[in-house]
C-alpha cells in the first residue's frame, strides 16, 4: 500500500496547507456580498494545480491535507456546521481531482499549458467542468442545511464563477511558478527593462480603471494585459493576472472598487466581478498560448533553416548561384575554402564580377574557353557542362568539372543559375597516365628485334610493325610505291618459293580454322640471299571467343637452322662408326627404353631388328632384359640400370647374356648418360664387352680364396698381416670386428705408424713402434702386450705375435702376425695387486696397531703404528732364545698386568676364543700407557685357524679421562651427600627447636605465673599443659622423620644381589684405596632375585661399608672389611664384617639420634634399619670374636607385600 | 596489669610458638601482638608507641631478613631475631641491618626479655628524636622567608654587619629578623640556634673570614 500511495514530502504537505488555508482566507476576505460566502475560491485553484502538478497516487495525502486546512479555515472563518463544512470540502475535493483527472487525459503529463489546445482544455474542463461538480455539491450542502437561508438555484451560479474565476486566477500561476521555479530560465536585459516598464503602466492603469473614480470600466486594464501575455506568454500573463486579482481584491476590500456599491447590487456587481476576473484571466490565457505556439514555430523553422544551410555547406562539392547575368552571387563554404575567396571578394572596380572571378580562378590556359562557354550558356540558357582548371587557394591548379543549369519563374524567364563543380583531378591525371603508358607500348613494339604484324580477320589493312616495314623497304625496291600491301603479294615477292606454297597454305589454314600455327621458312633478305625465320601466328579472341585479331611474329633463326643440319651429318658418321666397333652398344632414352643396338649385338643376339624385342606389358628394357639376359643376372640388372636411370648415374656391372646359340656369356656391361648442355639427360649410351673366359677363371680363384678367407675369418684371433716395410695389408674379419675399422679406414699413406696411431694405446705406441721395426729390422719374430683399442673405444691389453714369411730365397715378403685380447687377465691381475696395495697402505695407515700372529701366537707382521710405539721391529725379538710373544710380553708389558695378559693370551690360543684385555704397555720412550688390546682368529673354509689378527689401541687417555670422571663423580656424591644431610640436619632441628622453644617460653612463663603475688594458678596450669602438648609434638617430629625413610615400595624390581653389591664396591672402591681398607666381597653364586629399590639398598651398603670403615679408623694393621652374601633359607642375607673395636650398644644404635661418633648425627643407622624392614627384612649389628663387628641385614626372596 | 606505653609484636609462624612467647610476655607484664606473617603484620593496624619486634627467620610467605630488609626504609620498632636454627651468616646479616639481637631457639627468659627492653630503650630514644626534629622543622617552616634568609648567614658566624651587607639591608633591619628568628626557633643562644640548624641540615654557607668563598 505504502508504495502505491506514495507519500510526498511533508514540506510539500506544509506549503500545501498553508496555501490553502491563505486562499480560505483570501475568500473570506473577498465575502462582499453578505449572505453568500464567497465570491471567489482561491483554494479551488490551489488544489485543482498541485493535483495535475503530482502524481495521482499522491493525491490522497494531498486530500488529506486539503480537508484539514478547509476544516481550519471553517474553524477560523465560514463558521459553517461540521457537516456541512466536510459536505462542501467533499465537492471541492471531488471537483478537483475530476478537474486535475480531465486536464491530464487531454494534455498529457506534464502539463505545460504552452499550446492553445492545452490552454482551451485547461480553461474548459479545469475552470469550466470541475466547478461544475463542486458548484452542485456546494449549493445543495448550503441549501440543504440552509445556511443563510440559501436556495439551490440562488447559490449555484455563484458558487460555480467563484470556483471557476478562482481556478482561472490561481491555478496558472501555480503551475508556472512551479514550472519557473523547476526550469529557471533567466529573461535578457532588454526584456526585464520592459516587464519593469509593462509592470509599472499596468500598475498604474489598474489603479486607475479599478477605481470608480477616475475611469469608467474595468476593462481598460485589457491592453496592458493582453500586452503582457503576448510578450511574455504564460509567465507574463500569470504575473499580469495575480496583479490584477490583488488590486481587484484589495480596491474592492478596501471599498474602491467600482464593484462595491449599493447593497441591493451588490448581486450583480459580485457577478461583474466575477466575470470581470473569469474573462481577463481567460483572454490573458489564450493570448498567452498563441504567443508561446507561434514562438515555437518560428524556433523549429529557423532550426531547419540552419540545418539546410549546414547541408550547403557540407556537401563535398562547390555549390554556386549565379544571377541571371552571370554574377556570382554565393559560393558555399568548402567552394570559398577551396579559393579562399568569397563572392564579396570579387567585386572590384571596371570589372564585372564574373571576370574578376575567373582572372583569380581559372587557369589562363583556360580562361578564354571557360568565359566563353559560360556566355553562350548565359546568352542561349543552355545547361553549362565544362572541365578547367580551377586555382586552388595554396597556388595549386585543379582539374573541375563544372555544370550549372538555370531556375526559371513560372513564365519560364530565368531566375538563377545554380551551379556545381567538383574536382576531378586525379581522375584528368589518372587519363593522362593511361596515354602514356599506350604511347610506350606502341614504341616497345617498334623497337623490339621482332618483326610484328596484326591483321583483322576480317581482312582489311595489315599492320606492321617498324621492322617488319624496314624489312619491306630494303628488299621490295619499290615498296613505298605499293599503297596496300597485300599479303599474298609480299609472300609471293619475300619468300623463298620452295617454301611460298606451304606457307601459303598454314596461314590460309590458320585463318580458315582459326587455330595457331608455326612455321619456317626461308625470307628473302638484301641481296637476294635467303635466311630461314620461324614465324608464329596466334588468333587474339573476344570474350565471345571469335577472332578479334590476328597476330603474327617472326624472328631470324637462320644460324639455328644451318647448326642443325651440320649437326645431323655428324651424326651419320658417327652411327657408321658405332655400327663397325668391336663392342656391342645400345643408345637408350633417358628413360631407359633401348633405341638403338648396333650391328655387332644384334648378331650376337641374332636379331635383326630392334622391334623384335617387343612384348606386350612390358617396356622394351625391361622385355631386352629379361629375354636377352641370364635369369640369374635379369632382376639385378634390371635393377641397377633402372637405379642409374633414375639418378643419372652411370653404371657397370658383370652379368650374363644369351647368345644366339643359347648360351649365356659373361659380358662387362657400361652405360654413361650423355647430357646436353643444361645438364639434363638426353640419352644413355651402354657398351657391353665380352669378357666369358675371364670370368670363369677368376670365378675359381675366387672359391679357393674365399675359403681360406672363411677360415681366418673364423678363427677367434685377430690375425694381420704387414709388408716388409710395415704397410699394413690385410686384417682378418675379428680383428676387424674387433677394432671396429677395416683396412681402408687406416690412413693409406701413413703406413704403420698410422695404423698404431689409430689403435694402440698413446702410453704403448712408442714401445710397440719399436718392437715391431725392431723385428722387421732384423727378421726376429715379434712379440709384445700392449693395449689396443675396441670398436667401442676402450683400450684392452692385447698379446701380439708376429712371424715373418719368407720366399725361397729367404727374403721377407710378408709379417704374418696374430693378436689376442688378455684385458681381462690383466686387469684381474692388476686389481688383485691394486687391493692388496690398498689393504696394506689401511693397515699401515689406520691410527691402531696391529699386529698379526702365527696359529701359536708367534708375530708375523706388526703395523708401523705399533712398530713405531714399540721402537722395534720385530726381527730383533729373534734369536733371544724366547719366542717372539713371551719376548714381547716380557719387554712391554706392565709387570702388574703380565700375569693376567700372559694367562688371556694362553687361554685364547688354546681355546681359539677372542681375546681382549686392557692391559699397560711400555712405549719406547719407557713410559707405560693404557692399551685395549683385542685379538681374534681368522680362520680357513675349514675352521682351523691360519692367523691371529691383533688390535691395539692406546687408551691411556680415555682410561685416564675414566678415572677422573669416576674420582669426580665421587666427590660430587660425597658432596651432595654431606649437602643433603646438612639440609636434614636443618630441618630436623627446625622441627625440633620450635616445640622446644615453645616448651622453654612456656617453662618460664609458667614459672612466672607461680612466682607472682598471689600465684596465678588458672594460667600457671594452663601454661603446664601447654608444655606436655608441645613436648609430645617434639617426640612427634623424630617418629615423622623415621617414617619419612619407610619408602613405599613401588620403584622396586626384581634384581641380582650381586651386581648391587658390585655397584657398591666399586663406589667405594676408591675410598677403600685411600683409607688404606681391603675390601673381600663373597658373593655366594646362583643368587635367587630379590625385589629391592637399588637405590635405597645401595645406600644401606654404602652406609654400612662406610661405618666398617669408619671403625677401623683407628685401627692400625689389617684392615679388612668383608662382604658375604649367602642364601639362609628363603632370605639373602648380607653380612657387612670390620675389624674394628665392635659396638658397646649393639641394641641402641638404630635408634634415631644414637651416634657413637664425633660428628655424626646419630641418623644413618635408624635410616638404614627403615629401609631394609620397608622391604620386608631386618637390620642389626654382632660383635665379632676377637673384635670388630658385623652388620647383618637379610632381604626376602619372594616379593611380599612390605607394609 | 600489662602496661600500654610500649608493645611487643611477634611474628613466628608456629601457633605454639606465638602463643607461649605471648603468655612469657604476659607474666611480665608486656602487651604483646602476634602475627603469623609477614604480610599479616604489615598490613595490620599497629598502635604509635614504642615497640619491639620479634620476628622469626623462618616465616611462610617472605623471609624475616627480608621483612627486614623491606622495612628498614621507613620508620619501624627495633628487631630481635628468632630462629629454629641459626647460621652464621644469617645473623651477621641481621645485626648488620640493625637487629637488636639474634636468639637461637630454644632461648632463655632472661635473654629474650633483656633484649627487649634493649629494643624498647631504643625505640622510645629514636622516638622523642624524631618528635623533637618535627617540632624543629615546624618552627623552622613558621620562618618567613627572609627570616630563613637569615638564619644560614647568622649561624655561618657572620657579624651582623657582614649579613646586612650580604642581602642588601641595614643593619638594624637585621637585627630584628635576628630576634625574630632566636624567638620562633627557641633558641636560647647563639650555640643553640647552631646546633637546631645542623640537625635541620641547614648548610653553613658563608664563612666570617674574608674571601670565605675561596674554601
Amino acid at each position: 500500500m505504502m508504495s502505491v500511495w506514495s507519500r510526498p514530502q511533508f514540506l510539500h504537505l506544509g506549503l500545501f496547507f498553508a496555501a490553502y488555508v491563505l486562499g480560505c482566507g483570501f475568500a473570506q476576505a473577498l465575502a462582499i456580498v453578505p449572505g453568500i460566502t464567497v465570491s471567489i475560491w482561491p483554494p479551488g485553484g490551489v488544489f485543482i494545480a498541485t493535483l495535475i502538478l503530482t502524481s495521482p497516487y499522491s493525491w490522497p495525502w494531498w486530500i488529506l491535507a486539503g480537508c484539514l486546512a478547509e476544516m481550519f479555515a471553517q474553524f477560523v472563518w465560514f463558521h459553517s456546521p461540521l457537516p456541512a463544512g466536510f459536505l462542501i470540502y467533499v465537492g471541492n475535493a471531488l471537483g478537483a481531482a475530476v478537474g486535475a483527472t480531465l486536464v491530464n487525459r487531454a494534455c498529457g503529463r506534464p502539463v505545460r499549458l504552452e499550446s492553445l489546445q492545452e490552454v482551451l482544455a485547461f480553461v474548459v474542463l479545469g475552470a469550466g467542468v470541475a466547478p461544475l461538480v463542486s458548484a452542485t455539491v456546494g449549493s445543495a450542502t448550503l441549501a440543504w442545511f440552509g445556511i443563510a437561508s440559501q436556495t439551490f438555484t440562488a447559490v449555484w451560479p455563484l458558487f460555480w464563477i467563484g470556483d471557476a474565476t478562482g481556478i482561472l486566477l490561481v491555478a496558472p500561476p501555480a503551475l508556472v511558478v512551479i514550472q519557473y521555479w523547476r526550469s529557471k530560465t533567466q529573461l535578457p536585459p532588454a526584456q526585464r527593462v520592459e516587464a519593469g516598464v509593462l509592470g509599472l503602466i499596468f500598475l498604474g492603469v489598474a489603479a486607475l480603471s479599478l477605481s470608480d473614480v477616475y475611469l469608467p470600466t474595468p476593462y481598460i486594464i485589457m491592453p496592458p494585459l493582453l500586452w503582457a501575455a503576448a510578450r511574455f506568454e504564460f509567465r507574463g500573463a500569470a504575473v499580469a493576472l495575480t496583479l490584477l486579482a490583488l488590486i481587484t481584491m484589495a480596491l474592492t476590500i478596501s471599498g474602491d472598487s467600482q464593484f462595491v456599491g449599493a447593497p441591493e447590487f451588490q448581486r450583480e456587481r459580485q457577478v461583474m466581478l466575477q466575470l470581470f476576473l473569469a474573462i481577463s484571466a481567460f483572454s490573458a490565457l489564450i493570448v498567452a498560448a498563441i504567443s508561446r505556439q507561434r514562438q515555437l514555430a518560428l524556433v523549429t523553422s529557423r532550426d531547419r533553416e540552419r540545418e539546410l544551410s549546414q547541408l550547403v555547406d557540407m556537401v563535398p562539392s562547390h555549390v554556386w548561384r549565379l544571377a541571371p547575368d552571370g554574377e556570382p552571387i554565393f559560393f558555399n563554404k568548402r567552394m570559398v575554402d577551396f579559393l579562399g575567396l568569397d563572392v564579396a571578394d570579387m567585386i572590384k572596380p571596371g570589372m564585372s564580377r564574373m571576370t574578376a572571378m575567373i582572372e583569380a580562378g581559372v587557369h589562363p590556359d583556360d580562361r578564354a574557353a571557360f568565359s566563353d562557354t559560360l556566355r553562350h550558356c548565359l546568352a542561349t540558357g543552355e545547361v553549362l557542362a565544362m572541365r578547367y582548371r580551377l586555382r586552388r587557394q595554396d597556388g595549386v591548379y585543379r582539374w573541375m568539372s563544372s555544370r550549372a543549369e538555370p531556375m526559371r519563374d513560372q513564365d519560364g524567364r530565368i531566375v538563377q543559375w545554380y551551379g556545381l563543380c567538383h574536382d576531378i583531378d586525379d581522375q584528368v591525371h589518372a587519363e593522362e597516365a593511361l596515354r602514356r603508358s599506350e604511347r610506350q607500348l606502341q614504341e616497345t613494339i617498334d623497337a623490339v628485334p621482332v618483326r610484328i604484324w596484326s591483321a583483322k580477320p576480317t581482312g582489311g589493312p595489315v599492320y606492321f610493325n617498324k621492322r617488319y616495314q624496314d624489312h619491306f623497304r630494303s628488299v621490295i625496291a619499290d615498296f613505298e610505291a605499293l599503297e596496300e600491301p597485300r599479303i599474298e603479294q609480299l609472300l609471293q615477292e619475300l619468300i623463298h618459293p620452295e617454301d611460298a606454297p606451304e606457307v601459303q597454305n598454314t596461314l590460309r589454314n590458320c585463318f580458315e580454322t582459326g587455330g595457331m600455327s608455326t612455321m619456317r621458312f626461308r625470307w628473302r633478305e638484301q641481296y637476294g640471299a635467303y635466311r630461314w625465320a620461324e614465324c608464329r601466328v596466334e588468333p587474339r579472341r573476344n570474350e565471345d571467343g571469335e577472332v578479334a585479331e590476328w597476330y603474327g611474329v617472326s624472328l631470324d633463326v637462320d644460324d639455328e637452322v644451318r647448326a642443325q643440319e651440320a649437326l645431323r651429318d655428324r651424326e651419320r658418321e658417327l652411327s657408321q662408326l658405332v655400327n663397325m666397333v668391336p663392342v656391342h652398344i645400345r643408345r637408350l632414352t633417358p628413360k631407359g627404353e633401348p633405341t638403338f643396338f648396333n650391328k655387332r649385338l644384334l648378331d650376337f643376339f641374332g636379331l635383326n631388328d630392334l622391334a623384335q624385342l617387343d612384348k606386350p606389358d612390358m617396356s622394351r628394357l625391361a622385355a631386352a632384359i629379361t629375354t636377352l639376359v641370364h635369369p640369374e643376372d635379369a632382376a639385378r640388372l634390371l635393377e641397377t640400370v633402372r637405379h642409374s636411370f633414375a639418378t643419372g648415374e652411370p653404371y657397370s656391372m658383370k652379368y650374363r647374356m644369351r647368345h644366339a646359340d643359347g648360351a649365356y656369356r659373361w659380358v662387362d656391361g657400361r652405360g654413361e648418360p650423355v647430357r646436353d648442355q643444361s645438364g639434363a639427360i638426353m640419352q644413355w649410351y651402354a657398351i657391353s664387352i665380352d669378357i666369358d673366359d675371364e670370368m670363369r677363371a677368376q670365378e675359381a680363384l675366387r672359391d679357393r680364396e674365399r675359403q681360406l678367407q672363411q677360415l681366418i675369418d673364423t678363427v677367434p684371433v685377430q690375425i694381420w698381416c704387414v709388408t716388409p716395410g710395415g704397410d699394413p695389408a690385410y686384417i682378418n674379419k675379428t680383428m676387424m670386428d674387433y677394432i671396429g675399422l677395416k683396412l681402408d679406414d687406416f690412413d693409406a699413406d701413413g703406413g704403420l705408424p698410422s695404423a698404431i696411431r689409430t689403435i694402440v694405446h698413446p702410453e704403448d705406441r712408442a714401445r710397440l713402434l719399436q718392437a715391431l721395426t725392431h723385428s722387421f729390422s732384423t727378421g726376429e719374430p715379434f712379440e709384445l702386450k700392449f693395449r689396443n683399442r675396441r670398436w667401442d673405444g676402450s683400450y684392452r691389453w692385447t698379446e701380439g705375435r708376429a712371424e715373418p714369411l719368407r720366399d725361397e730365397s729367404g727374403r721377407i715378403i710378408r709379417w704374418f702376425g696374430a693378436n689376442v685380447d688378455i684385458h681381462d687377465f690383466v686387469t684381474s691381475q692388476e686389481a688383485l695387486q691394486e687391493r692388496e696395495r690398498f689393504l696394506w697402505q689401511l693397515v699401515e695407515t689406520l691410527p691402531a696397531m696391529i699386529d698379526c700372529a702365527a696359529p701359536d701366537g708367534e708375530p708375523v707382521y706388526r703395523s708401523q703404528q705399533l712398530r713405531e710405539f714399540l721402537g722395534y721391529e720385530l726381527e730383533r725379538l729373534d734369536g733371544t732364545g724366547k719366542s717372539r710373544l713371551v719376548g714381547t710380553l716380557d719387554a712391554g708389558v706392565h709387570p702388574d698386568d703380565l700375569a693376567g695378559v700372559k694367562g688371556g693370551y694362553a687361554h685364547s690360543l688354546s681355546t681359539g676364543e677372542p681375546y681382549a684385555r686392557r692391559h699397560r704397555l711400555r712405549r719406547f720412550d719407557g713410559e707405560y700407557r693404557w692399551v685395549e688390546t683385542r685379538a681374534a682368529p681368522m680362520r680357513d673354509t675349514e675352521g682351523t685357524i691360519v692367523q691371529w689378527n691383533v688390535i691395539c689401541l692406546d687408551v691411556e687417555n680415555e682410561v685416564r679421562a675414566e678415572e677422573e670422571l669416576r674420582l669426580a663423580q665421587e666427590s660430587l656424591a660425597r658432596a651432595s651427600q654431606a649437602a643433603s644431610l646438612a639440609e636434614l640436619s636443618a630441618s630436623i632441628a627446625h622441627e625440633v627447636n620450635q616445640p622446644l622453644a615453645a616448651v622453654v617460653a612456656n617453662s618460664h612463663a609458667c614459672q612466672r605465673w607461680l612466682m607472682a603475688e598471689p600465684p596465678n594458678l588458672e594460667r600457671a596450669q594452663k601454661t603446664v599443659e601447654r608444655i606436655i602438648r608441645d613436648a609430645n609434638a617434639a617426640a612427634d617430629v623424630v617418629s615423622r622423620i623415621r617414617a619419612l625413610f619407610k619408602q613405599s615400595g613401588e620403584a622396586r624390581s626384581s634384581t641380582a644381589l650381586s651386581g648391587v653389591i658390585a655397584e657398591a664396591r666399586n663406589l667405594m672402591a676408591e675410598e677403600a684405596a685411600r683409607r688404606r681398607v681391603r675390601m673381600d666381597i663373597d658373593v655366594e653364586s646362583d643368587l635367587p632375585l630379590v625385589a629391592l629399590d637399588r637405590v635405597h639398598i645401595q645406600q644401606v651398603l654404602v652406609n654400612l661399608i662406610r661405618n666398617g670403615m669408619d671403625a677401623m679408623d683407628a685401627v692400625a694393621v689389617d684392615r679388612v672389611l668383608e662382604v658375604r652374601v649367602r642364601r639362609v633359607g628363603d632370605l639373602v642375607q648380607t653380612q657387612i664384617s670390620d675389624r674394628g673395636a665392635g659396638i658397646e650398644f649393639p641394641d641402641k644404635i638404630f635408634e634415631p639420634f644414637f651416634t657413637t661418633k664425633g660428628n655424626g648425627m646419630g641418623m644413618g643407622l635408624a635410616i638404614c634399619r627403615s629401609i631394609v624392614e620397608s622391604h620386608g627384612g631386618r637390620l642389626w649389628a654382632e660383635n665379632n670374636e676377637p673384635q670388630g663387628a658385623t652388620f647383618v641385614f637379610t632381604l626376602p626372596i619372594e616379593v611380599k607385600a612390605a607394609q | 596489669m600489662t602496661t600500654d606505653d610500649h608493645i611487643v609484636f611477634i611474628v613466628d609462624d608456629d601457633a605454639r610458638l606465638r602463643e607461649a612467647l605471648s603468655e612469657l610476655l604476659d607474666s611480665h607484664g608486656i602487651r604483646a601482638a602476634a602475627f603469623g606473617s609477614a604480610s599479616e603484620y604489615i598490613g595490620a593496624n599497629k598502635p604509635d608507641i614504642p615497640a619491639c619486634l620479634i620476628l622469626d627467620v623462618e616465616l611462610p610467605d617472605i623471609n624475616g631478613l627480608d621483612l627486614q630488609r623491606q622495612i628498614s626504609k621507613g620508620d619501624h620498632p627495633p628487631i630481635v631475631f628468632i630462629t629454629g636454627h641459626g647460621d652464621i651468616p644469617s645473623s651477621v646479616q641481621a645485626i648488620k641491618h640493625g637487629a637488636v639481637d639474634f636468639l637461637t631457639k630454644p632461648f632463655s627468659d632472661a635473654d629474650l626479655m633483656a633484649a627487649i627492653q634493649t629494643a624498647l630503650a631504643e625505640d622510645r630514644e629514636r622516638r622523642s628524636a624524631r618528635a623533637e626534629l618535627v617540632a624543629l622543622k615546624q618552627r623552622y617552616l613558621d620562618l618567613t622567608p627572609r627570616e630563613r634568609e637569615v638564619l644560614p648567614l647568622v649561624v655561618s658566624g657572620l657579624l651582623n654587619k657582614q649579613a646586612a651587607a650580604e642581602l642588601g639591608i641595614s643593619e638594624v633591619t637585621l637585627q630584628i629578623h635576628r630576634r625574630n628568628v632566636m624567638q620562633k626557633m627557641a633558641a636560647s643562644s647563639l650555640a643553640d640556634l647552631v646546633r637546631i640548624a645542623q640537625r635541620l641540615e641547614i648548610p653553613i654557607t658563608h664563612s666570617r673570614r674574608a674571601g670565605g668563598n675561596r674554601a
